[in-house]
């Protein structure tokens, strides 16, 4: 029983994780059907960028935001010279957008060198109950994940501004009739896409190693989990998805070796695909 | 009828001619004398020896000292004139960490540089690619890593009497320590380690010594590359109530379960015993993730040793006073000499000399002290260092703390099909 429940924190731990480092792609991606292969590359900018502050001195939290707003700029950047022409044109963002993952990673190695960088666990110990562990910044960063979904759930529900964002996602054209700025909303949403994944980049930083290719561990599963959970779900659809996963990969490595699980992981994404190929919560 | 096209033609026709025979003689001139020009111009230009090296990619940082090693022992030969009056000449060749990398790295050096013979590749995986290449090709290879022992079922990446290993292997990396480790510590080992020949054979090796001493391992895991989260592991690790983690894990992914392993604060209620983070990894880590785990090597940069006094001195001049050397950079270091004095010896640069020369030869000046080459299966013996990380240091020079280290471990035969090689 204790194994059980001490399986269950694990997995759910794992699964707002995974949700936190796949929610700026499901924003970029699901809302807006930008194909951002740069994803990952964001994460680690997040990542480098924390390091770079924590190392100057300046504490964690603060480090993190400036971090998040670091990769926001530069999301900002992007949007406005490269991917704002390209909308309607998926083929295209996909590689221009793997063109800045392979331009970003090596501009990182550049400036930040390529030795071994790590960032300080601000939050260091756990909570023991019997076998149950908490890892205190893991549970954390879980909390967090939960909070920015939330924040997330009543911005696109209960505010202007994400009415705005809906009626874009659901009908571009009509919403400009309408008297919408459509540039300047797609910028907002492509950013606050940007500016996430840079916080997850940071907040997931002291858990690994930094180094060039942090964020690509999670570029691929990102992509499962948004694509799994349902495009344009944003929310509940990334939960699904990260659970499916992640925590899911927790739950099976408990039968068999790590290979099997993470094999069983992507074999179960595919059937779910097969037979629910827009996502397990389809867009209505 | 002389038109003007029909004069113009034959002009053309008959300065072509000319032209054309002009071409031919000179090229059967230049093809007669080529060889000539071309076997004097070898005669007096350097030795060219190829090194692949992880320059890229994903284990990028081990490539800094790797290569470091063998340039510093290089520049040293060149500055007392060279070999037998010609200098060495390095070919770099980038690995990118990746296997099918080095067979093509390999290849080109050998037949498009050509090259003397090679040194390096990092990781077992790319030195066992490499092995079919330099046997065809019938190079001499200088494999520096700390790597799993040789058996015969990885042939011809080991046991291949081109492929000389100038660092440890199982039964002088692991097996004097165990002893010392279960006495203290305890005799319940979990093996976690990445996937892939290394850990497995050095488990396999590991657990040969674990039963003689007693003990028995209570748990086996191997993770995938590029693994972020590590619940599941970390959980079967405390479920199985082992004494010492043995810790195979290599790349990033070293560094992701250490961390989360001191996250969930495991290091209070077990030992790590690591063969695998030297000096790199453990400045990556940290004081507050490393501190209180185990390393063996034949080599760190703290051992007290005239040697490796002056060594450093050379090191930091010439790569800076932060710079990292670890075990790999001075068996590089190390090749490059060994291969050096060979040379010397046999007079000629020939594959077949080279082997026959550096077989049994001996190093004086090795950083760890004097080595050795055994001929019989191309192993070196070396030293061999038990330490521990410190609690709070602050750069290499308080790292690790000296447990216990014996001067000189004469491995165990490899378990090849037939010795010598």
């Amino acid at each position: 029983m204790n194994t059980a429940l001490s399986v269950l924190v694990d997995s759910t731990l794992i699964t707002f994780v995974f949700a936190l480092a796949a929610l700026g792609l499901a924003v970029v991606f699901g809302l807006m059907g930008v194909i951002n292969m740069g994803h990952g590359a964001m994460l680690t900018l997040g990542a480098y960028f924390t390091w770079f502050a924590t190392t100057a001195g300046i504490p964690f939290a603060p480090s993190v935001l400036l971090a998040a707003v670091g990769v926001g700029v530069i999301g900002l950047g992007l949007e406005h010279f490269v991917i704002r022409y390209f909308y309607d044109r998926p083929f295209e963002t996909l590689l221009l957008t793997w063109g800045f993952f392979l331009i970003t990673t090596e501009i990182i190695k550049i400036v930040f060198g390529t030795d071994l960088r790590t960032v300080e666990n601000p939050l260091p110990g756990a909570v023991v109950f019997g076998t149950v562990v908490l890892p205190a910044y893991k549970s954390m960063v879980a909390f967090t994940s939960l909070l920015i979904l939330v924040g997330l759930a009543l911005l696109l529900f209960r505010t202007t501004l994400g009415i705005k964002i809906r009626a874009l996602v659901q009908n571009a054209e009509a919403a400009s009739l309408l008297g919408l700025n459509i540039g300047l909303t797609y910028k907002m949403v492509f950013v606050a896409g940007a500016f996430i994944a840079g916080l997850a980049g940071a907040l997931i930083s002291p858990m690994l190693s930094v180094d060039p290719y942090i964020g690509n561990i999670f570029l691929v599963r990102s992509f499962f989990v948004v694509i799994v959970g349902g495009i344009g779900q944003v929310l509940a659809g990334t939960l699904i998805g990260s659970f499916l996963i992640g925590g899911s990969e927790t739950l099976f490595a408990l039968f068999s070796g790590q290979v099997v699980a993470q094999t069983i992981v992507f074999a179960l994404a595919i059937v779910v695909l097969r037979f629910r190929p827009a996502g397990i919560l389809r867009t209505r | 009828m002389r038109t003007k096209s029909n004069l113009t033609m034959t002009a053309c026709s008959r300065r072509s001619v000319l032209k054309n025979l002009a071409l031919s003689a000179g090229l059967t001139g230049v093809s007669l004398a080529a060889p000539g020009i071309l076997r004097s111009a070898r005669a007096e230009g350097p030795i060219k020896v190829g090194l692949i090296s992880p320059l890229t990619g994903a284990w990028t940082v081990y490539g800094k000292a790797h290569s470091a090693g063998f340039e510093l022992g290089v520049d040293e030969i060149n500055a007392a004139g060279g070999v037998l009056g010609r200098k060495i000449e390095i070919v770099v060749g980038d690995s990118k960490t990746e296997p099918r990398i080095v067979v093509e790295q390999a290849n080109r050096l050998i037949r498009q540089e050509q090259v003397d013979f090679l040194a390096g590749t990092f990781s077992s995986a790319e030195r066992n690619a490499a092995g079919p290449v330099v046997t065809s090709a019938n190079k001499v290879l200088l494999y520096p890593t700390f790597y799993e022992g040789q058996e015969q079922e990885y042939f011809p990446g080991v046991c291949n009497k081109n492929i000389f290993m100038f660092g440890p292997e199982p039964t002088q990396q692991v097996w004097p320590h165990m002893e010392y480790m279960t006495k203290n510590f305890g005799k319940k080992f979990f093996m976690i380690g990445s996937d892939y020949v290394w850990p497995r054979v050095t488990n396999k090796f590991t657990k040969e010594k674990l039963k003689e001493v007693g003990g028995e391992v209570v748990g086996e895991l191997y993770i995938p590359f590029n693994t972020p989260q590590y619940d599941s592991a970390l959980r079967q690790i405390r479920e199985s109530k082992a004494n010492i983690i043995f810790h195979t894990l290599t790349g990033s992914d070293t560094v992701n379960f250490r961390k989360q392993y001191v996250a969930a604060g495991m290091n209070k209620d077990f030992t790590l015993w690591t063969v695998d983070d030297e000096e790199v990894v453990t400045s990556g880590l940290g004081p507050d993730v490393s501190a209180g785990a185990y390393v063996s090597f034949d080599y760190f940069m703290t051992i007290k040793n005239p040697n490796n006094e002056a060594f450093l001195k050379r090191f930091r001049a010439k790569f800076g006073k932060d710079a990292l050397m670890n075990t790999v950079g001075v068996a590089m270091y190390n090749a490059a000499h060994m291969a050096a004095l060979a040379i010397k010896k046999a007079g000629k640069v020939t594959t077949d000399s080279l082997r026959e020369n550096l077989k049994d030869l001996s190093f004086e000046m090795a950083p760890q002290g004097k080595v050795t080459m055994r001929g019989r299966d191309n192993q070196m013996v070396l030293p061999s260092y038990l330490m521990k990380v410190r609690q709070g240091w602050t750069g290499v020079g308080d790292m690790f703390e000296e447990v216990q280290h014996f001067d000189s471990v004469t491995p165990v035969d490899a378990r090849c099909k037939s010795l010598p090689l």
